[in-house]
């Protein structure tokens, strides 16, 4: 029955194509095939470096318009205009078309000429602001030191005379010097004025007193408003300076000083009219320059927001032109006969619609040349290809964190759908709990399109899962009914199949003991409520979930071994059905097949109507290894025992030598007779690609031959290295006894132990749901319990507030904590305990090129999409 | 009246829902999907619920408490 469509059941089925494309339309086809996402592309130039493949070129050009987008995007950032995202579920992009990425690159080349230029010009005005600013306020300041220090000119006179006399003494004190109007000038003593940052004062004064051995008078002020630097951007608190100085040779020192402390002089009159004509020139040049920069901004802005309008959509196109690019490299191109030519993987069932695609694009472009789609035959492993939908996807993510299937071989996600929610189910039984969780589900489903957009990380990863949650919180629900457990009180939704057997004279604090109400009536629907609260209760608890834990773990594990089954009738290898599906099978029933057999035999005898004791069942497994064929007095289960014990554990042990030998020497057996026939390995044959001989006879010879080999028109293609599939030409070529006989020793030990070991690892469901059950009870009772004992006013206002911290850790400690980690145990239930008995896991995944994963992945795309 | 024939009711059930679920279960490629996920969540659905029924129908301890009020001690 070989399946007409891909079904999720099994990885689709690949082949390997060639496509020759006329070489003018390999772009539009690798757009055309981008959109499509079916087919993933080989390297065909391997042996070629980036730089020297055929569209190394465009890739540069589109690399470059790239940087100028970032470029306005960085600017816009700037200047804080916000970003018109795009919004790929609403607005579609039209493949562009080679003019249009032209024409964009063109304008992208001329807007950034125009952005960089206003740039250029608003940071020189900028600057020339800053300039007049500090100007002004050196001006404004050193005016003040001249009007103070004219008064000092004796003073400063006795210091230039008198090497003792203090250098820096503070001028206030001195200010009684009368001789205001005598000149600097007169005294010979020269001036600069100008503008350092604050933090470079002090080494500036230090420098300058040390180079010109003191021979100075500084005076500085602070400059109240911090001064913005426009190379950085940064504001700078700065002080006025001005330095007096003797000399014209000391006054080029301290400019040169200055200039070398990045200190910013400026020219400033002595004259105090000359100085008022300065200021008043300074604020005229001042408002000018500010009108001119206000202009340049809005200039600026104005044509950022016309780009922040599209940028948007010129990045996406920009980032699918590069990839188109990228993938075209990986082309081989005929320059003979002006093709190109591609090698890809692609689902087969798929091949008519890339077919009529191409079909399509080389109609559109108008050419004569068709576009030629050949599949070809190869031994090469393809890649696991799973579809999924929206339901599916969360869960064949899980699958796929542990690893690829091997090619065609059963999903393992195929289960899990049902599996993985149910095991969950089994550890979360709380019907309460499951229903905020469905809730939270339903929501999750519901506002399914707005809360797609909500980027918070932890709930995009919930999101995700929101399918998962919702067959988890069903199952939740179910399993919650049957443990009759709703936030750790049950419910009586039937009538019990227990009544009190009340003592004639009974006082409150004696102990009653149930009996059935009615031999023929059994608690129709999961767990009798009369057990909540009893003192016995977790006795009668922990004997019925620890055997239900076993049977559903043999359940399970029965289950996925039936797989391996399926897979080796797959890939039609009937040795591995004989010699590991049977033997494997016959082995574990033998032992806990037969453990589930005794556990439901037991529970189905009236042992008190036949007057037995009830055998142990632990006791009887253990005693059916150690000592086989003896049953302690007492612990007879049903006659015959002894016997059936014998012979199951015989058929058991029977079992491992089929493990070990069957396979390893039916594949020697296998060998040797194809060797006898005169058959070779696979790998000893030489063949090569169509595409490794650039020579024409060449390539028509070899497809000759494989034509008479194969009986089909195809090229065989077997040529090794290649980077995306494991080169396994050695394991194919040499049959290796050892190496099989070894692998086959291994598998028969894991599986054997495993047996044991994986189904004691299903005791987790008994112990977490006990875990479970026991915390939402004590929870209970430290909050509502308490509350509840109070009456009157004060008992309802403590209870409302109890209510709100007892509903806040139910949903933080019982259902996200606890779930998360019942999710944990069931995960490794699934991927330990289940996979293990059927898939390889050998696969490597199809990765095929689209724009719609292109677009997903990307984390430089994503600040730009909506 | 609940008692041991209730589990071969039950299977008797669960495996007409199987086979409806086999039969009804919408066509196309994901109906390999529907097909095993219904009868497989059935199937679970109904090896609980047995297994919690064949726990109780024979059961081997009773409950037992002490700290029942007189009212309450015929419900």
């Amino acid at each position: 029955m070989a399946p007409t469509k891909d079904t999720p059941f099994r990885s689709a089925e690949m082949s390997m194509v060639q496509l020759y494309i006329s070489n003018e339309i390999g772009r539009e086809v690798v757009n055309a095939l981008g959109e499509l996402g079916l087919v993933q592309f080989r390297d065909l130039n391997s042996q070629l470096s980036a730089f020297q493949r055929t569209y190394t070129k465009d890739i540069r050009r589109l690399d470059n318009v790239e940087r100028q987008l970032r470029y306005f995007h960085a600017q816009m950032e700037k200047a804080g205009i916000p970003l018109r995202k795009l919004d790929l579920d609403v607005q579609t992009l039209a493949p562009p078309t080679t003019h249009e990425i032209d024409e964009l690159a063109e304008r992208s080349q001329s807007l950034e000429q125009r952005v960089s230029s206003l740039n250029e010009s608003y940071e020189t005005l900028k600057k020339r602001e800053v300039e007049l600013t500090e100007w002004r306020w050196v001006l404004r300041e050193a005016g003040g030191f001249f009007d103070r220090a004219h008064g000092n000119v004796e003073e400063i006179r006795a210091s230039v005379d008198n090497d003792d006399a203090p250098l820096l003494q503070d001028v206030e004190h001195n200010n009684s010097a009368a001789d205001v109007e005598r000149s600097f000038s007169g005294m010979n003593i020269g001036f600069v004025a100008g503008v350092i940052a604050r933090d470079r004062v002090a080494a500036f004064e230090r420098i300058l007193w040390r180079t010109l051995r003191g021979n100075l008078y500084m005076n500085q002020a602070e400059i109240p408003e911090p001064l913005i630097d426009p190379a950085t951007n940064e504001a700078v608190p700065k002080n006025v300076f001005v330095i007096f100085a003797h000399g014209k040779e000391i006054l080029a020192k301290i400019r040169k000083i200055s200039e070398s402390m990045s200190a910013d002089v400026y020219s400033v009159d002595e004259n105090s009219d000359l100085r008022r004509d300065q200021v008043h020139e300074v604020n005229a040049r001042l408002n000018d320059v500010q009108n001119v920069l206000r202009n340049t901004q809005q200039t600026l802005e104005l044509e950022l927001t016309q780009i922040s309008r599209s940028l948007a959509a010129w990045v996406v196109l920009i980032g699918k032109e590069k990839a188109v690019y990228n993938t075209l490299n990986l082309f081989s191109y005929d320059s003979a006969r002006r093709t190109l030519i591609a090698e890809g993987w692609c689902p087969k069932h798929d091949l008519p619609l890339i077919r009529s695609t191409l079909q399509e694009v080389t109609n559109r472009a108008g050419l004569s040349v068709p576009s030629i789609i050949n599949e070809i035959r190869t031994n090469k492993k393809p890649p696991t290809y799973l579809k999924t939908n929206k339901f599916t996807e969360a869960f064949q993510t899980i699958v796929n964190a542990y690893g690829t299937a091997t090619y065609q071989e059963v999903n393992p996600a195929i289960p899990v759908i049902v599996t993985f929610p149910f095991l969950f189910a089994v550890m979360f039984g709380d019907f309460g709990h499951a229903i905020i969780m469905l809730s939270a589900a339903l929501a999750m489903i519901y506002w399914e399109k707005p809360l797609k957009k909500v980027t918070f990380e932890l709930f995009a990863m919930v999101y995700y899962g929101r399918y998962i949650a919702l067959v988890m919180a069903i199952f939740s629900v179910y399993t919650g009914l049957i443990y009759n457990d709703a936030f750790s009180k049950s419910m009586t939704l039937f009538r019990s199949q227990w009544e009190w057997d009340v003592p004639p004279n009974y006082t409150e604090g004696m102990t009653v003991v149930g009996k059935l109400r009615d031999p023929n009536y059994r608690y129709p629907f999961g767990l009798d409520w009369r057990w909540h609260g009893t003192e016995n209760d977790l006795l009668f608890s922990n004997s019925y979930k620890m055997k239900m834990s076993i049977i559903l773990g043999w359940a399970h594990m029965t289950y996925s071994l039936c797989f391996s089954y399926i897979n080796a009738k797959h890939f039609k290898k009937p040795i591995d059905i004989w010699g590991n599906f049977v033997p494997g099978m016959i082995f574990f029933q033998a032992i806990f097949g037969y453990l589930v057999v005794c556990i439901i035999y037991k529970w189905s005898v009236d042992w008190f109507g036949t007057g037995a004791q009830p055998p142990g069942l632990l006791n009887m497994l253990i005693y059916m290894f150690l000592s086989p064929g003896f049953i302690p007095d007492g612990e007879q289960l049903y006659s015959g025992q002894k016997q059936v014990q014998v012979f199951l554990l015989l058929l058991a042990v029977a079992q491992v030598p089929v493990l070990l030998f069957l396979k390893p020497f039916y594949l020697r057996w296998e060998h040797n007779r194809a060797r006898a026939k005169g058959y070779r390995g696979i790998g000893e044959r030489s063949r090569v690609s169509a595409l490794d001989d650039d020579d024409d006879g060449n390539h028509h010879g070899n497809g000759r031959q494989s034509l008479e080999s194969e009986g089909e028109g195809a090229a065989m293609i077997a040529q090794g290295v290649d980077h995306d599939a494991n080169d396994e030409d050695g394991e194919h070529g040499e049959f290796e006894f050892g190496e099989v006989m070894i692998h086959q020793v291994i598998h028969t030990i894991e599986f054997c132990l495993n047996c044991v070991s994986h189904t004691a690892s299903y005791l987790r469901l008994w112990a977490l749901s006990l875990a479970h059950q026991q915390l939402s009870s004590v929870l209970w009772s430290m909050t509502m319990a308490l509350a509840l004992g109070k009456t009157g006013v004060t008992g309802a206002i403590f209870l409302v507030v109890i209510f709100a911290a007892w509903f806040c850790l139910s949903c933080i400690i019982l259902i996200i904590m606890e779930g998360v980690s019942a999710m944990l145990h069931s995960l490794r239930l699934a991927w330990v305990e289940s996979f293990s008995k059927f898939a390889e896991f050998n696969g490597w995944p199809f990765a095929p090129f689209s724009f719609g994963t292109l677009l997903e992945e990307n984390e430089e795309l994503k600040e730009y999409l909506g | 009246m609940a008692n041991g024939w209730s589990i071969i009711i039950g299977l008797v059930v669960i495996v007409a829902m199987c086979l409806a679920a086999w039969f009804f279960s919408p066509k196309g490629e994901n109906q390999v999907l529907w097909r095993s996920s219904l009868i497989l969540a059935i199937v679970s659905c109904y090896l609980m619920w047995a297994i919690t029924f064949l726990a109780q129908l024979h059961p081997l301890i009773e409950p037992r408490r002490s700290d029942i009020r007189k009212e309450y001690i015929h419900h």
